[in-house]
């Protein structure tokens, strides 16, 4: 069982990484930052928790605020282009924080040995939940939780003026602008929303792991982060999670059997799968209650046959 | 009619019942997977690791297999999971085989990957406030040094590099005291590599006497080292160590030959001591001196690499522990009084990881290999050089 929970921490944390893109998705602009955010969220509430002694909640809500605070100050700066030069730009940051953590060594002593980063090596010992006597489906459900209240949040968003706001500004800047819109402050709140929760995912999964080092937080993890949301569609939050449960769960572990056939296939499969549903395995619209229980094609069917009569 | 056609029914459902207890009963089975990557840029070290288990395994189960606490014989039935040297995979693959019935787990391969799994694991064995997996684990591969003390359940077979290197070092030294200087090449961005060259190859040289006179970095995925080999060419060293894979061990020797930097000794890395360097660049790795903990240098250790290959692997000081591990767990076994019934799976674990803990040697390719209370290994090795498109024993240090 406890390999179930585990996976489903897995999607857990990539849930969160997806949806730090997503906001920054919904806005038009394409970063990949994130994997910089969730580093910056790795570290720091490794460091809170393992050098300092600190309880994982203010952790990884500290985790959030630094990352947010990074991804706004990164944001003015960033956002002043468009497309092509962002992607660039946001790449770049995110392969200079890699590189920090590359090279920081910080270490204190904790119980008789040295705990921290130390460079090229990692950070070693981030032990906060077997040592703190949580089981793996406690972690498993404090993550949920964590992805839950997220995902509530964005859900909420969404239907409010703030989720409108963003879309207007992805779908039409000039448009979004003329009807009043700061675009600078809408794109930068994205970022900083997209930053504090790729430092929430960050910080969870430093504590998973235990180990973590500068070479996990590169351009392939910063692909994943975008590739989520585009997968499983703009339309809903809920599309990253379908697109991280078709990553993460069928493509990476399900087809584990299959051995080194499993990397060409995973490729294969994304391609099928953009081919297929070109805007995303949900779409650019949320799927309604009533499409999914089919009540809207009996309606069409009620009409459409009082107009043949 | 009827009563004749039930019988008949009867009879045969009683039989086939029969021989399929009987059946049972001969092939209990003993499971133990290995793991690590097997895809991917370092899949080859997944890839003969794999083999070496099997060829093992399969050696191990025509001599009837290992004997368990009733005294019934069990053959060893195994698997092999791939990781792609992904930490979140390793800890998923880990988890996936502790939820099975295997009693060991063998592996993984990336020094990357074993922190953070061992990290997951009990640190101590009975601290009830550590809510870490309970499962042993015998590493093969991953030759990071220091790494079993993460946790209690840890053990490796891994060689000691820091033993070899200082071995080596000394040895240079005591055969070629006109050399002085020597510069280091590191693939930085891999952990087994960086922790070598910063932590042993570079000590083990300026203790015995030498003076390092420039380092030159690169990462794992570079195909360009004109800089790096400018940098040594200046240098003029005497002696140049690579701590790097083959791939890039390659690359930086093409460099190194195009540029004619000729050092009087070239030192590599453990783990190019393989089939690759000389598959990749054999001209140029001709000299180039690694110690190793296997080369086939006795009846044993020869028809362990045939088996081996019969198996599509390569035999080299990685693949030669995932071997040396397969026998190691036989004898374990054997003597730990296993039950292999799935009641008494816990318990069975539980006895192998104390059987393993409590092992002061054990048998190996190339001699007794001490097992360390810590959990790690010190094992018999030997210095190779590159030689005619093969690897030649340069200098036998037991002898």
């Amino acid at each position: 069982m406890d390999f179930y929970f585990g996976l489903a921490q897995i999607i857990g944390v990539h849930t969160l990484l997806g949806l730090s893109a997503y906001v920054v998705l919904l806005t038009g602009q394409v970063s990949m930052a994130q994997a910089g955010f969730y580093a910056i969220g790795a570290y720091t509430p490794g460091a809170m928790t393992a050098m300092f002694g600190l309880h994982i909640l203010p952790a990884i809500v500290i985790a959030g605020l630094v990352s947010a605070g990074i991804a706004c100050i990164v944001g003015f700066p960033a956002l002043r282009v468009k497309g092509l030069m962002l992607v660039v730009a946001t790449l770049a940051f995110g392969e200079m924080v890699r590189l920090f953590f590359f090279n920081l060594t910080w270490q204190v002593e904790r119980n008789g040995e040295l705990v921290g980063p130390n460079g090229a090596e990692g950070f070693r010992a981030i032990r906060y939940f077997p040592q703190n006597g949580w089981e793996v489906w406690h972690v498993t459900v404090f993550i949920w939780i964590v992805v839950a209240v997220v995902m509530a949040a964005l859900w909420w968003m969404d239907r409010s003026r703030a989720g409108a706001v963003l879309r207007a500004v992805g779908h039409d800047e000039i448009a979004a602008q003329s009807i009043g819109l700061n675009l600078t402050a809408v794109k930068v709140g994205a970022m900083t929303a997209g930053g504090f929760i790729a430092g929430l995912g960050g910080g969870i999964y430093a504590h998973t792991v235990t180990h973590i080092e500068h070479g996990v937080f590169g351009v392939l993890l910063a692909t994943f982060a975008i590739a989520y949301p585009i997968l499983g569609g703009l339309g809903t939050v809920f599309g990253t999670l379908i697109a991280v449960l078709f990553i993460q769960g069928f493509l990476i572990e399900g087809l584990r059997f299959m051995g080194d056939w499993r990397s060409l296939l995973f490729g294969a499969l994304i391609v099928l799968a953009m081919n297929l549903r070109p805007t995303g395995l949900l779409g650019e619209h949320a799927p309604r209650m009533k499409h999914l229980l089919g009540l809207r094609g009996r309606k069409t069917e009620t009409l459409e046959s009082k107009e043949a009569n | 009619m009827k009563l004749k056609s039930l019988l008949a029914a009867g009879l045969l459902g009683v039989s086939t019942l029969a021989l399929a207890t009987a059946a049972a009963a001969q092939d209990k089975t003993i499971r133990i997977v290995g793991f690590g990557a097997s895809s991917g840029v370092v899949g080859i070290f997944g890839q003969n690791s794999s083999a070496a288990m099997q060829a093992a395994f399969e050696k191990i189960n025509e001599a009837g297999g290992v004997t368990l606490a009733d005294g019934s014989q069990a053959k060893i039935v195994t698997e092999y999971y791939d990781d792609r040297c992904n930490a979140e995979e390793g800890i998923s693959v880990l988890r996936r085989i502790a939820s099975t019935d295997a009693l060991v787990a063998i592996g993984p391969t990336c020094s990357n990957v074993a922190e953070p799994l061992f990290g997951i694991l009990q640190a101590k064995v009975d601290d009830g406030g550590d809510t870490g997996l309970q499962f042993p684990v015998f590493t093969d591969v991953a030759i990071k040094g220091g790494l079993a003390g993460i946790s209690e359940w840890v053990f490796r077979n891994t060689p000691s590099e820091a033993t070899m290197y200082d071995s080596l070092f000394a040895w240079i030294r005591q055969t070629h005291p006109e050399l002085k200087t020597i510069y280091g090449g590191v693939e930085e961005d891999f952990a087994h590599s960086r922790f070598t060259w910063y932590e042993v190859m570079k000590k083990a040289a300026e203790a015995n006497g030498f003076e390092v006179v420039g380092e030159a970095q690169w990462l794992l995925s570079d195909t360009n080292f004109s800089n790096q080999a400018r940098g040594m060419r200046r240098a003029e060293p005497n002696v140049v160590a690579i701590s790097a894979h083959p791939f890039t061990t390659c690359g930086m020797l093409r460099e190194m030959a195009r540029q004619k930097i000729e050092p009087e000794v070239l030192v590599g890395l453990t783990s190019s001591s393989s089939l690759e360097t000389i598959s990749g660049c054999a001209a140029e790795a001709q000299g180039l001196t690694i110690p190793t903990s296997f080369a086939p240098v006795n009846q044993e250790a020869i028809e362990a690499a045939e088996a081996v290959v019969a198996k599509g692997g390569q035999m080299d000081l990685h693949s030669a522990s995932a071997w040396e591990n397969a026998f190691i767990l036989r004898d374990v076994i054997n003597a730990a009084g296993i039950e292999g019934t799935a009641e008494s799976l816990e318990e069975d674990r539980r006895k192998i990881r104390d059987a393993l803990a409590q092992l002061t040697e054990a048998p190996g390719l190339l001699g007794q290999n001490k097992r360390m209370p810590d959990g790690e290994a010190v094992k018999p090795y030997v210095f190779v050089h590159a030689k005619d498109k093969g690897w030649e024993v340069l200098h036998e240090p037991s002898s």
